[in-house]
């Protein structure tokens, strides 16, 4: 009898595509088809909803939108990524924790809340990290961070580009003190 | 040299401590009504800010999710019975902080009253009752912004489970189906209304609530808040409040110079 060996890998950065592609490299077709895969960011839906309903309901704080995305991490823990773990597949997660941690402190948060907020979560077995900024422009933002600046409308940094930068600092600041392996672009 | 955010944080926690804590400026005073379902809070609620409004106070009420950026989130999920107890007590603390910054703290910055039908405390004790850790629970909450006062309507499970089932089925939430996996919404309701009350009466204690005794008649409550409120109405601002308004004028396009 083979015995089933669960890997959890964390994928982070701040340009969506970039890491979306990383992960996908990851994860091979084999262990697709026996139900490995990739969990991506609002698989819950609540991000898009939020799109919806923001038009009328005024602005979001970086507090706010962290709070979200441990919402949509519970959930995708609970449908994605726990499930599959438990039948020893690897699961790529991206992104996972460091890219909301890294953003929250670019946005001013204190790291204390942040790994609070997320200490529910399981570390993953493997980091890497993904070491590109953010497109200038972007139509629709694939990631956490494009999305996030996007939607700070009163937070002081975002005009300048500022909060996607230091969320870039921040999380390669982290993946080297975590030993986290750069992934190929 | 220091990051530009880390000076206006600094900046606007003394912004804060000067707009609240000076006698001569507009105070706000932030009352909270908590207690378990149908310990009549909303009629209290209405019949207090009616009282406020004929003493000449300016009064703005919040409700418990009702958030209008937060709440169809929930709503939508809510319906569903797809909610775990994290992500429940995740998306009502989002709904909280949008309010904080949206609702609450704006008012009080005018100088308003604001009641709040519900607040944190609500959180804490469904989501203590549904197995989560207070600590993890509580922490979500910060930087924390305590009410100048808190009523604490309290009454027993039988007489909340009676008012409740009286006039209608309580939901799937609300009974706390999703932790007792009990099939009878009304018999649901009992056991996890007993855990909510038990942990409120811990917060009671914990937090210093003003305990309002929810079985007396409507008039007899009335005019024991009445003269509750009027003893602690001149209380200083709470210094603990100073994070919360330095970050929502920081971070959170809150009130500019």
């Amino acid at each position: 009898m083979t015995r089933l060996r669960s890997r959890l890998i964390a994928v982070d950065g701040v340009h969506g595509a970039a890491v979306k592609a990383a992960a996908g490299r990851m994860v091979p077709p084999a262990a697709r088809r026996v139900g490995g895969g990739v969990s991506d960011w609002d698989a819950s839906g609540l991000f898009e909803q939020l799109v919806v309903a923001q038009e009328q309901a005024g602005q979001i704080s970086a507090r706010t939108l962290l709070l979200l995305y441990a919402s949509d991490l519970a959930f995708r823990l609970r449908w994605e990524i726990e499930p599959a773990l438990a039948e020893g597949h690897t699961v790529v997660a991206a992104p996972y924790l460091e890219t909301a941690i890294a953003f929250g402190r670019a946005a001013g948060l204190p790291g204390g809340w942040l790994r609070n907020l997320l200490q529910f979560a399981p570390r993953p077995g493997t980091r890497y990290y993904v070491d590109r900024s953010v497109p200038r422009k972007s139509h629709s933002p694939e990631g956490f961070v494009e999305f996030g600046c996007a939607r700070l409308t009163g937070h002081p940094l975002v005009k300048r580009q500022e909060l996607a930068v230091r969320t870039r600092a921040f999380l390669v600041s982290a993946a080297k003190r975590a030993n986290a392996t750069r992934a190929s672009r | 040299m220091h990051h530009p955010l880390a000076v206006a944080l600094r900046h606007n926690r003394k912004r804060a401590r000067d707009h609240f804590a000076n006698p001569s400026g507009p105070r706000g005073l932030l009352v909270a009504f908590e207690g378990p379902d149908g310990s009549g809070k909303t009629t209290q609620r209405k019949l207090f800010k009616t009282w406020l409004q004929s003493e000449g106070y300016d009064v703005v009420t919040t409700k418990w999710n009702s958030s209008e950026l937060i709440k169809p989130l929930i709503k939508s999920r809510k319906a569903l019975h797809v909610l775990s107890a994290e992500e429940f007590s995740l998306l009502h603390a989002a709904d909280f902080r949008h309010r904080v910054e949206q609702v609450i703290l704006p008012a009080l910055w005018a100088g308003k009253l604001v009641i709040a039908d519900r607040f944190l405390f609500t959180g804490l004790a469904r989501d203590v009752a549904r197995g989560l850790d207070f600590d993890w629970v509580l922490k979500l909450y910060q930087p924390l912004l305590w009410p100048d006062v808190v009523f604490y309507f309290s009454v027993s499970p039988v007489t909340s489970g009676r008012r409740v089932t009286a006039t209608r089925v309580p939901s799937f939430y609300e009974s706390g189906q999703d932790v007792t996996r009990v099939d009878d919404p009304v018999e649901s309701y009992q056991q996890f209304i007993t855990r909510v009350i038990r942990e409120y009466e811990s917060l009671a204690l914990i937090f210093k609530f003003v305990t309002i005794d929810a079985e007396q008649s409507i008039h007899d409550q009335h005019h024991q808040l009445r003269r509750l409120f009027r003893d602690g109405e001149q209380r200083p601002w709470s210094a603990w409040n100073t994070s919360a308004v330095a970050e929502w004028l920081t971070l959170a396009g809150g009130h500019r110079e």
